[in-house]
């Protein structure tokens, strides 16, 4: 039985390592974009990352986005590495469970400016997905809203708020911004507005009434 | 335009104040500037129809809980005639732990003049408490004026009470006041409500109040409305008009008025320096793109987790987009209209990066999104999608 097992069991196991070894090895087609020079380390940057356990797409996106603006090897390795690292610190505060679309979010919300205490709270606060949340953190720190500020208000709405209404959220402080409220102030009055706790007296008085 | 529609006029001030009614976290402090361009057509009671031009700068400070807002207006008419006006307006909230939970208390200060030729000058100097009540979707409110106002002469006094309740349903705010005023020895009584609503980039304000009991301000039923459109990042048109009534605290005579104009911003405050060695063109023609300041780009997503996105582009000839989503490989859009591009594309829900490329030229990032550092020396789109 024991032998019959280890007799089975091991070259089973052997040949998985190796399947397993050679597809981590495979590199993706979509890098043939890069020169040569560039796409083995790059590949191995995404090796590392696969092995890790982080999402891979992203840093392969990274790099086609560097390859078609025809960007430097350098500067590709260099932003491929850049999120690789970014992952994985929104996986040390989102947690093991994260998806990568959340992964992915959180990165850029790290990248925008949101800290790592933000994206955890943000997990503890909502049970759905947070990829909308997170990327409308970045959207929002992105259009000028400082860091506090964008996180304060999605934290504010993201217990009960769905996506939509993130998103829409989102374009109601775009709008604000583009009529004149200071990126701030609109966030936080969006927010204010999007959890039906407006000042109605705050919104009597539009741009456009003379 | 309107004369002197100064007395609140402070509506980024007090949006940015509102939030501690709910607890949201109050930002940082943050200046901004606006300038607004307008034609208008009015008719003050009793006088004739005359066309304006207008120019009206805005400078807001939004801070932790207050907010400051000071604004001029120069009204040019057609007979020559000039009209100015300036205000300055504060709100301070109370902070949340000072009163009950729900309960917030706000006051508000307001100083202004206005003067029309050499020989018409109204001030006024006033002060407002109000005491808030919020709940989910509705609130309601009670407050009181007191002040100065001048017409020329020595001074009156303003006081003035007022109650007034609101609901919010999605995009719609509706809200409705009362209030009895004391200017001197003139006293009327207003009813009013307003609405509010807003879809994609439009905005709609509307109001209706009659005059009732009053002692030598004029009775009557008014209405306005204005409409806005953002446009781009910085822009905005409005449409507005309608009809008020005599408002003897800030100055204004009753009249009727029509007005179109652009709003203009100062730039955004960006969190990150961007350092282009390439600065975009406003020729298309030229090569090197220009999205930044000539296309617009917006993304409609799709049950089936497609979405249309377009491109506002002028005077191009070739628009591609290229993103995450299309593996980076540069996807050329169909002309469908007058300077409108697009296409149909499979974008999975999330955070994406995106750029667009006019004529063959430089990769930029369009208006009508967040933008960000692209860590190869331009900047990226940044698109969420539910």
């Amino acid at each position: 039985m024991t032998r019959a097992f280890i007799n089975t069991a091991v070259p089973l196991l052997a040949a998985m390592l190796v399947a397993g070894r050679a597809a981590a090895q495979q590199i993706d087609p979509r890098l043939e974009r890069l020169d040569a020079t560039t796409r083995p380390t790059v590949a191995a940057v995404i090796d590392s990352a696969r092995t890790a356990m982080l999402p891979t797409e992203p840093l392969v996106q990274r790099a086609l986005e560097g390859a078609t603006k025809r960007a430097s090897g350098e500067m590709i390795v260099a932003a491929v590495r850049r999120l690789a690292v970014d992952l994985g610190h929104a996986r040390e505060a989102l947690g093991s469970t994260a998806s990568g679309a959340e992964l992915t979010a959180g990165a850029a919300a790290l990248r925008a400016g949101a800290s790592q205490t933000i994206l955890t709270e943000l997990r503890r606060t909502r049970r759905e997905p947070l990829t909308v949340p997170l990327a409308v953190l970045a959207d929002l720190v992105a259009s000028g809203v400082p860091v506090d500020s964008a996180a304060a208000a999605v934290l504010s709405l993201a217990r009960r708020a769905r996506d939509a209404d993130l998103v829409e959220f989102r374009r109601a402080v775009e709008r604000d911004i583009a009529l004149g409220a200071p990126p701030a102030a609109a966030t936080a009055a969006a927010a204010i507005a999007q959890s039906v706790d407006v000042n109605a007296g705050a919104r009597q008085q539009r741009p456009g009434r003379p | 335009m309107r004369p002197a529609a100064a007395a609140r006029h402070v509506w980024t001030a007090v949006l940015a104040a509102a939030t501690s009614l709910v607890g949201v976290r109050a930002p940082a402090a943050q200046t901004t500037g606006t300038i607004d361009v307008g034609v208008s057509t009015v008719r003050y009671d009793g006088f004739r129809p005359s066309g304006a031009g207008s120019l009206t700068p805005a400078l807001t400070w939004a801070g932790t809980g207050a907010a400051v807002t000071a604004r001029g207006t120069y009204l040019r008419f057609e007979s020559g005639r000039r009209s100015l006006l300036g205000l300055v307006a504060a709100s301070l909230f109370t902070p949340p732990s000072l009163l009950p939970q729900r309960w917030r208390g706000e006051l508000s200060l307001s100083g202004g003049g206005s003067s029309y030729a050499d020989f018409a000058s109204f001030w006024h100097a006033t002060g407002e408490a109000r005491l808030h009540f919020v709940a989910a979707g509705r609130g309601a409110w009670i407050g009181g004026t007191g002040g100065r106002t001048s017409y020329g002469g020595p001074p009156r006094p303003v006081a003035v009470v007022g109650v007034g309740l609101w609901v919010r349903r999605a995009q719609l705010t509706v809200a409705a006041s009362a209030t009895r005023s004391f200017v001197g020895d003139t006293a009327y009584s207003d009813l009013g409500s307003t609405i509010h609503a807003s879809r994609g980039r439009f905005e709609l304000d509307a109001s209706l109040a009659a005059r009732v009991s009053s002692r030598g301000a004029g009775h009557g039923v008014h209405g306005e409305a204005s409409t806005t459109f953002t446009l781009a990042e910085r822009t905005a048109l409005f449409v507005s008009g309608g009809r008020y009534p005599t408002d003897p605290v800030s100055g204004s005579v009753a009249g009727r008025y029509a007005s179109a104009g652009l709003r203009l911003r100062t730039a955004l405050p960006r969190p990150h320096a961007i350092r282009d060695p390439h600065p975009p063109s406003r020729s298309p023609a030229a090569g090197d793109g220009g999205a930044g300041y000539t296309t617009r780009l917006e993304v409609d997503p799709n049950p089936d987790g497609s979405a249309r996105v377009v491109v506002h582009a002028l005077a191009a000839t070739t628009v591609e987009v290229a993103g995450d989503f299309t593996d980076w490989q540069p996807v050329t859009l169909r002309r469908t209209g007058e300077d409108k591009w697009e296409s149909v594309l499979h974008i999975p829900s999330g955070v994406h990066r995106v750029n667009v490329r006019i004529d063959g030229g430089r990769w930029t990032a369009p208006a009508g999104m967040a933008r960000a550092e692209d860590e190869f020396g331009g900047e990226v789109g940044i698109v969420a999608v539910p």
